[in-house]
């Protein structure tokens, strides 16, 4: 792999995390509440290892969705017995977790198609 | 919800900031914790791990910015952070803090100050509803902008078609009886519709109307209305003055209403203070009926119907102007003359009427140009002394970046810090240009007069300014602010780096403030030498040790022979007083801004006969030619022996060579009045209207000493009568001897007349001159401001560039060179910006002083000589300012300046 193959995979990541990130986050915090390492490793595992999310983007999309009103936080003990921050859905997390799936999946069919048709 | 989520976070991010940080510390360090227990649990050693673990997360501290960054409120935060950041740079740079908000406040203050003019003078509108719909119909020659007479009053009222009714308006002064002392008040006389078409309504009590407005001002006599001002000055803004009475010019009238605030009246440059219905008339002029046909004292305004403009009530006047012609002259002969020179038009009135636009409307737009260059210099400079702070600091900025800044919190920092000049600079503007506007206004008044405008800071000058001051921040900031931005921050890490060549430190300014200043030199000395040659001009008076002063009796009581007779008894009293030379009275002042013309013709010695419409008649008394010092060239003056025999005049050399072309004119006869065809009908002229001319004087200014001088005739008491008001003029070495025995001769012959207003002749050219005289004061500031800030920036540009360079001059002083050579480089270095400058100055100023002669002074030879002089200025002054860094540069140490590497 050449350093300019890997750059460029970088990007296609950073391009394809601007538009999705809020949506893969909302996801990963769809069935329990977690802490930022966590939700980082659960997006990887979601999407195989494509998205890999780094703090310098994670932690601001946290604290802008918190400020939303989709995220709550409160303090916890990690599995290891550490002090972690963790967050949940909100209600309205919840309703913006449903019309970014319908809107994706809008979007995700109607590029299919125009792909095919050319 | 969301709202109120976000109200509670922005809460607690503005207020309840440390825990916030703390937590959000916690979080993030927290985050770092696990991913390296994490890498030890994958086999990696815990040293190791950490260390890859801090890697992977890029810094604790860029993350909690970025965190910081997307929160609530995180702009005003920050903001906060950078203005208080900001000013405290600025108080620790007193100096430069100090001369930056100067330059900035004398480039917005300038401007303020020439707005606040310009504004009062031509933009602002009259404070009624619509005015825009408001038309103006006028007598005008080129600048000469005679009002109505009222004759020509009634034939608008019958023919015109497009306004819905049309106002006559009537400036004038009222004498007020308060406490039993006379004052005069700027007064004025209004038709009864004029409310109505104005759309005024008062502020206090009614305005009045139509039934107001007849003799005697209907049953319960006249009705006055106050102005603001006036009401609020003399009578305290009480309310209970409506229903009481005043005495205006012996006449008791009722106070009715008071009129709304900002309404001064319908002629910019008038204040009026009290205005009356038209009726008033038969109080103020009994000798002068409203209906005589040469009394152009109206101003007529209209309100144009629905669906009228500008355009159609032109295009409908056009149509009728021939029947309101003739009704304005039913004999077809009085005005012959001026409907010679003048036409009637209709122009817009949603300002008013304004003599004082019609002067100054081109001046003003020369400031308006010269003012802004002077801000241009003024942000120009202002941008030097930011781009040396910022080059200054360019170290910080880089560590600022080094340390994770983002780069438009750089440039927002700077731009933050040259708002808060800029403010600075703004507020220290409007109070410098407050000040200048008031003085400026005061340099418009005529002798002894209020100044004729109100200088108070308005609304829309306000805003002009604002923006002005936007506009200054901007220009000098936003170069300098990339600048600071675009720093790299490895600059920060390396030492003794300053990064700062020529370029950086806006060499290219200087050439920018130099072509600016060239412009303004050149502007400037143009209007100087105008200016004096207006001062210089033969006016055809003898300026020095002549007084004059205006005589005003009770037109009630003094008809034209008693006026006449009183001022042949005033001459002879003041003639045997001590002090004066000779006394003589004359009926029109020189210079002064009055205009009259007559009809006269001639029959020369070849039968030919030579009209001339637009003579100007001035009445004198006989010792005239010595009193006001216009040479008689041939035949002779007026003398005493004149008085009773067959009627004689003088004429002026231009009226003797028209009258009679190259001919004699000494002998022959003029006649006055009638029109040629008695001369084709062999009907001898009457002997009222012949005169012979006994001498010719030399041509004199009377109307203005821009204009040529205009063709003149002399006439004598008692032979021709003069009115109840005339000037006095009397040659004396004492003026204020002069001055005390006018106004008791006046006291001893007409015991009740107004005291006398005696002037200088020289203080009558300074006021004909004023526009001039204005315009070259301010111009020759403004040059010396763009001299002075071009200097500064040279100066300091020299000096940086003498620091920056210290090792360079070092070096080459330890090899060699001399001291000489190291001034021949930083005096070189200057020159060369002057140099560039100077080009393009020349060829800005060569357009520019043809745009101030089209606009100002009508063709004159090409002066190359102004701009030489300019640009010699430019470079003595460039010179000085270079010399200073030069001789620094000539002190450089060699060793310490090795030693600093």
């Amino acid at each position: 792999m050449t350093p300019g193959h890997s750059s460029d995979q970088a990007n296609d990541q950073t391009k394809l995390l601007q538009g999705t990130l809020d949506m893969m986050i909302l996801k990963s915090l769809a069935l329990d509440q977690m802490h930022g390492l966590g939700i980082s490793r659960r997006i990887e595992q979601l999407t195989k290892g494509t998205f890999q999310v780094k703090p310098g983007s994670l932690f601001p999309a946290l604290h802008r969705m918190e400020e939303e009103g989709w995220l709550v936080s409160s303090w916890g003990e990690s599995e290891n017995n550490r002090r972690a921050k963790y967050y949940r859905l909100t209600k309205a997390g919840r309703r913006q977790l449903n019309s970014e799936t319908q809107r994706w999946g809008r979007i995700s069919l109607a590029i299919a198609r125009a792909l095919e048709a050319s | 919800m969301p709202t109120l989520s976000r109200m509670k976070n922005l809460f607690r991010n503005v207020f309840a900031k440390h825990r916030a940080d703390r937590d959000l510390d916690d979080e993030v360090r927290g985050y770092a914790d696990m991913l390296a227990e994490e890498k030890v649990r994958a086999g990696m050693n815990p040293e190791e791990a950490r260390r890859s673990a801090r890697l992977e997360l890029g810094g604790v501290e860029q993350v909690k910015e970025n965190v910081r960054e997307v929160r609530a409120g995180a702009w005003l935060d920050s903001l906060f952070q950078d203005l208080r950041y900001g000013a405290r740079m600025l108080r620790k740079n007193p100096g430069f803090t100090a001369v930056a908000v100067l330059t900035l406040a004398l480039g917005i203050g300038a401007n303020t100050a020439i707005f606040t003019l310009t504004y009062a003078v031509i933009l602002k509108s009259l404070p009624v509803p619509n005015p825009q719909r408001l038309v103006r119909y006028t007598f005008r020659s080129g600048t000469q902008d005679l009002g109505l007479s009222g004759p020509l009053y009634d034939a608008l009222l019958k023919h015109e078609q497009a306004t819905q009714d049309l106002l006559a308006w009537s400036s004038s002064t009222f004498t007020v009886q308060e406490d039993n002392a006379p004052t005069e008040v700027n007064g004025a006389l209004m038709s009864g519709n004029g409310f109505r078409v104005l759309e005024l309504q008062p502020s206090l009590g009614r305005t009045f109307g139509e039934a107001d407005d007849q003799t005697a001002g209907g049953p319960n006599g006249y009705q006055a209305l106050l102005c603001y001002a006036y009401w609020r000055e003399h009578f305290h803004a009480s309310p209970s003055v409506l229903g009481q009475s005043l005495n205006i010019n012996g006449k008791a009238v009722t106070i009715a209403g008071v009129l709304p605030r900002g309404f001064e009246g319908l002629v910019v440059g008038q204040r009026t203070e009290i205005v009356l219905p038209l009726a008033f008339e038969e109080i103020l002029y009994p000798a002068h009926p409203r209906h005589l046909p040469g009394s152009f004292w109206l101003t007529v305004v209209g309100r144009l119907k629905p669906g009228q403009s500008l355009r159609t009530a032109q295009a409908n006047l056009l149509a009728t102007q021939n029947s309101v012609r003739d009704e304005g002259d039913p004999s077809h002969e009085m005005l012959s003359g001026y409907f010679a020179a003048f036409q009637i038009g209709v122009e817009s009135a949603r300002s008013g009427r304004s003599f004082l636009r019609i002067t100054y409307a081109r001046p003003l737009i020369v400031l308006e140009i010269l003012v802004g260059l002077v801000l241009l210099l003024c942000c120009a400079n202002s941008a030097l002394l930011i781009l040396a702070r910022v080059s200054s600091r360019l170290r910080e900025f880089a560590v600022r970046s080094a340390l994770g800044a983002p780069r438009r919190r750089l440039f927002r920092q700077v731009m933050i810090e040259i708002a808060l000049l800029a403010f600075c600079g703004l507020v220290a503007g409007i109070v410098l240009g407050w000040a200048g506007a008031k003085s400026l206004v005061a340099m418009l008044a005529a002798i002894g007069q209020p100044p004729p405008l109100d200088a108070a800071p308005q609304a829309a000058v306000l805003a002009f300014t604002a923006g002005t001051g936007v506009l200054a921040a901007l220009a000098a900031g936003a170069w300098p602010a990339i600048r600071a931005c675009r720093v790299a921050p490895i600059l920060g890490l390396k030492e003794g780096s300053t990064g700062t060549t020529s370029k950086a430190l806006g060499g290219w300014i200087v050439p920018l403030q130099v072509a600016v200043s060239v412009v303004l030199v050149a502007a400037a000395s143009l209007l100087g030498t105008s200016f004096f040659h207006l001062l210089l001009e033969d006016s055809g008076f003898r300026s020095e040790n002549a007084i004059l002063a205006e005589v005003e009796f009770d037109a009630n009581k003094a008809t034209d022979a008693v006026a006449t007779r009183d001022a042949q008894e005033i001459v002879d009293t003041l003639a045997n007083s001590s002090g004066v030379d000779s006394a003589a009275v004359m009926s029109t002042p020189p210079l002064h801004g009055w205009f009259t013309v007559s009809h006269y013709y001639s029959l020369d010695h070849n039968g030919g006969i030579h009209t001339d419409m637009q003579t100007w008649a001035e009445t004198v008394s006989a010792d005239y030619f010595p009193a006001i010092g216009t040479p008689v060239l041939t035949g002779r003056g007026f003398n005493h022996g004149d008085l009773s025999n067959a009627r004689v005049c003088v004429l002026s050399a231009s009226a003797a060579s028209y009258f009679f072309p190259s001919q004699q004119a000494v002998g022959r006869f003029v006649y006055s009045g009638g029109t040629d065809s008695t001369l084709d009908g062999k009907a001898t002229p009457s002997p009222q209207d012949t005169c012979q001319v006994i001498g010719v004087a030399a041509d004199a200014r009377f109307e203005s000493l821009r204009e040529s001088a205009q063709r003149a005739i002399y006439l004598v008491i008692p032979q021709k009568e003069l009115r109840s008001d005339f000037f006095v003029v009397v040659r004396s070495r004492n003026t204020r001897l002069a001055t005390a025995a006018i106004r008791e001769a006046v006291h001893k012959v007409v015991p009740g007349a107004t005291e006398p207003t005696a002037f200088t002749f020289n203080e009558l050219l300074a006021a004909h001159l004023r526009q001039e005289r204005m315009l070259m004061a301010l111009s020759a500031c403004f040059a010396g401001v763009a001299l002075l800030l071009t200097a500064l920036g040279l100066y300091g540009l020299l000096s940086r560039s003498v620091v920056v360079r210290t090792k360079e001059i070092g070096l080459r002083l330890a090899l060699g060179a001399q001291p000489r050579d190291a001034l021949a480089l930083v005096l070189w270095q200057g020159l060369r910006l002057v140099v560039i400058g100077s080009v393009f100055g020349l060829i800005a100023a060569s357009g520019a002083v043809k745009l101030l002669r089209s606009l100002l002074l009508g063709s004159q030879p090409d002066k190359p000589l102004l701009l030489i002089t300019a640009v010699a200025a430019l470079f003595i002054v460039a010179l000085a300012a270079s010399s200073i860094p030069a001789w620094r540069a000539t002190k450089v140490d060699p060793m310490v300046a090795l030693r600093h590497e």
